[in-house]
């Protein structure tokens, strides 16, 4: 194979070849051999803490609520609402919103307009860049996991990285349906999609930002969202 | 297959809004004040003796680290046993397998990896040792015209003292984890791979706000927080390069995981044009569903968190369709001296994953912090890999900084059997006589002296006989029968000096308890009575301890 052609003025770039040669005389392999026995099975048995007979919005509010987020159980008749309220509580006047996977929130971004506040559309700039000067973001979720009462938020057309992320409040709103019982079931849901096709960020979100490293004393917010709301939205 | 080639040319950079803050002031790299010595660079060979000395001696110190990891370490305790009760060692098994057979077939996964992840669009790269990682790194940043590298906390960037480097070229590098901010503008270094800024307290970290930024002194965790946010956010909002380091490598998905708690990390990988990760090669794991298993013990053994607040999954760079995300994703893959330690005997170290457990639960830990370790990774995982990396020569008496009580190995979410290995460091020192000549001749002549009776005795006599000695000098040596009387031996002359200058030890009775048993015992009983006893069918014990 072809070493790599640098236009640096140092030495020549380690190649693959040369990279690869190293670990093997470690391993002491001649050559690239496929495992003789396959991964060790992680069995369901073991590893697994929460299962689809639990109780799974009981834990899943249970486990948001104990890494610090803030969780109400409402009826999807009551979400506009409800995020109105929380809104004005906040005194938001610019938020940024994708809910579009939640069909009950249609005539949301009308109703907070409604109020005064403003929907900046995040689609239209590139980048994070219009999401620093707003006080809110309103997102539906990819899905959320009893165990650790954590939220799957993806990037794609509809999303944006930062929604979650820039606004130092997060109000995310999640279905009942979206409630997966452990870790394991969200990755075997994403082992059913080619790696191709996956989106090019995940975050899985535990918490609201979180640092404790002046002292050990746990401030929030300290770059993400410090507030994260989530609306259980029971009935659907 | 072909090694991946240096970045395209790339557009000029995208223009930035004027309103961005901190935009007015050009950027000088902050050098380091007159006479500053660096943490974790150190000359070598490195004793730890002065560092150690220091440390023992600053109860402050010593109180701030162990209010930092001894609640860690309980919190971690209470968290496994709720989850996983009687499982939890199961768990580790499972864990330390996934590592160890990843490692056994590293060339089968890391080409794995390295295929999906070129499929998704990353552009891999191969750095030998600390200075090809670093070129890398900065022939991207040339070729992309990079002004402000935002970095999100990477132990590897610290092990190729990448900072300066980007700083050199005109690169502004702004750490943004906000414990690596404070050390970055107070040219301090990390002391714990997790919970870097441990060893110093908010009353140092704001006065290196003022000095650094101009605020006003304000001490109050939360004020300090919110003014290296708005900072942080003004770089973010600038900054055309990313740098992140790697949790793990997902091999048949090609992604990289990193795991924050601050946001940070999603920050460094998502707004800049460009993101570079630097991952060691130890860090790939095969499918996702081994992720859950990495990811179910790394945040509860780290923190007691059931995840850091951001697992954050990156799997190529923007794609077409997605609205942002870094345009180009680079990861570089070290090796720096991983295949050396990748060898049969020592493979098993490379299960760490890097959650800190062993430095919280460590004593020697507790007592001297992470900075006398003189070297990126401290405690006892540092102990065991440092030597490896830079030589057992240079850093001789990192296996000797352990009282190998075993609370490490305990802790460990992969079960690396750290004073396992830290003894066989030990033994290769003394094979490559890494160990000086007196203190191979005293092991020698002691270890020859334990397999006579009449030497042992010798030994045993001597010993006593001058460890009270110095302990009636010292006036520590209690009156009273001969059993019992202890003093402490302190401050010893001669060859044991360096030796007792940090410890204190009880000195042995007069008697042993074998004289004890003889002398004040046995002969005490009284044959007779003893048969009368016997015959009873009382006092059992005392017959079958005589056969000791
Ligand atoms: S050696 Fe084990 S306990 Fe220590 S940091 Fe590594 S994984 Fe954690």
């Amino acid at each position: 194979m072809n070493p790599t052609a640098h236009t640096s003025t140092s030495a020549p770039r380690t190649t693959r070849e040369q990279f690869f040669a190293r670990i093997r005389t470690a391993l002491e392999h001649d050559r690239t051999i496929a495992p003789s026995e396959p991964a060790p099975v992680v069995s369901d048995a073991l590893a697994r803490t929460t299962r689809a007979t639990d109780d799974l919005t009981q834990r899943f509010c249970e486990k948001a609520t104990a890494v610090g987020m803030k969780v109400r159980q409402i009826v999807a008749g009551d979400l506009t609402r409800t995020i109105g309220t929380l809104l004005e509580e906040i005194k938001a006047k610019r938020v940024v919103v994708s809910v579009g996977t939640v069909p009950q929130a249609v005539g949301l971004k009308d109703s907070i307009r409604r109020k005064g506040i403003e929907v900046v559309d995040w689609a239209a700039t590139p980048g994070l860049e219009s999401q620093y000067d707003t006080d809110a973001g309103i997102t539906d979720v990819h899905a959320a996991i009893a165990e650790s009462g954590t939220m799957v938020c993806c990037s794609d057309a509809g999303h944006s990285r930062g929604l979650s992320l820039v606004p130092p409040v997060h109000i995310a709103v999640v279905r009942k349906a979206d409630i997966l019982p452990d870790l394991i079931d969200w990755w075997n849901k994403m082992k059913a999609v080619p790696p191709t096709q996956w989106p090019s960020s995940i975050a899985l979100i535990t918490g609201p930002s979180k640092t404790a490293d002046i002292e050990g004393v746990l401030v929030t917010g300290v770059h993400g969202p410090g507030t994260v709301h989530i609306l259980v939205v029971t009935d659907v | 297959m072909t090694a991946t080639q240096s970045p395209p040319p790339t557009p000029a950079p995208t223009p930035q809004p004027e309103s961005a803050a901190g935009a007015a002031k050009p950027h000088v790299a902050p050098g380091p004040p007159p006479g500053h010595v660096h943490p974790l660079i150190v000359s070598l060979p490195y004793s730890i003796h002065e560092r150690a000395d220091k440390a023992t001696a600053d109860p402050q110190l010593q109180f701030f680290v162990t209010r930092a990891t001894y609640y860690k370490d309980q919190t971690r305790k209470k968290v496994f046993a709720e989850v996983y009760g009687e499982r939890y060692d199961q768990m580790r098994e499972l864990a330390g397998n996934i590592k160890q057979h990843t490692l056994d077939y590293l060339d089968h996964y890391l080409g794995e990896w390295i295929d999906n992840a070129e499929a998704n669009g990353v552009k891999v790269h191969y750095a030998r040792d600390s200075a090809e990682a670093n070129s890398i790194c900065l022939e991207i940043a040339k070729a992309n015209n990079c002004k402000l590298c935002v970095k999100a906390k990477s132990m590897v960037t610290e092990e190729t003292h990448l900072l300066p480097e980007l700083e050199a070229m005109g690169c502004e590098t702004v750490e943004t984890d906000l414990g690596e901010f404070i050390l970055q503008i107070d040219h301090d270094a990390p002391s714990h791979i997790v919970t870097p800024m441990i060893h110093k307290d908010r009353v140092a970290s704001a006065k290196a706000l003022t000095a650094a930024l101009g605020v006003p002194y304000n001490d109050e965790p939360e004020v300090i927080a919110r003014v290296a946010r708005d900072h942080l956010r003004g770089k973010y909002r600038k900054a055309d390069l990313g740098i992140s380091g790697g949790n793990f490598l997902v091999a048949n998905t090609g992604s990289v995981v990193i795991c924050t708690n601050e946001g940070n990390g999603r920050f460094c990988t998502s707004a800049p044009r460009i993101h570079v990760a630097f991952v060691g090669i130890e860090k790939v794991i095969p499918g996702p569903e081994h992720l859950s298993v990495m990811l179910k013990m790394l945040a509860r053994s780290s923190t007691g968190q059931p995840l850091t607040v951001y697992t954050h999954t990156m799997t190529g760079p923007k794609r077409a369709h997605e609205h942002d995300g870094p345009e180009e994703m680079h990861v570089i893959l070290i090796d720096n001296g991983r295949t050396e330690i990748l060898r049969k005997e020592t493979r098993e170290m490379l299960r760490c994953i890097r959650c800190g457990a062993c430095l919280n639960a460590c004593p020697v830990y507790r007592k001297i912090g992470g900075h006398a370790y003189g070297a990126v990774y401290s405690g006892p995982i540092g102990a065991l890999i440092t030597p490896l990396f830079k030589g057992l020569a240079n850093y001789k008496d990192l296996p000797q900084a352990s009282s190998l009580c075993g609370a490490c190995y305990e802790a460990c979410p992969v079960k690396i059997n750290i004073p396992k290995y830290l003894i066989q460091l030990r033994t290769d020192m003394v094979g490559g006589k890494i160990t000086g000549l007196p203190d191979r001749i005293f092991y020698r002549v002691w270890a020859a002296s334990l397999k006579h009776s009449l030497t042992y005795r010798l030994g045993g006599w001597a010993q006593t006989t001058f460890f009270r000695l110095q302990a009636k000098l010292s006036g520590t040596l209690a009156k009273g029968e001969k059993y019992s009387a202890r003093g402490w031996l302190k401050d010893a002359p001669g060859p044991v000096k360096g030796w007792t200058s940090q410890r204190d030890m009880p000195t042995p009775p007069a008697a042993s308890f074998r004289n004890w048993w003889d002398k004040e015992h046995v002969r005490s009983v009284n044959p007779k009575a003893a048969e009368a006893l016997k015959a009873s069918g009382a006092g059992e014990a005392k017959p079958a301890a005589r056969q000791h």
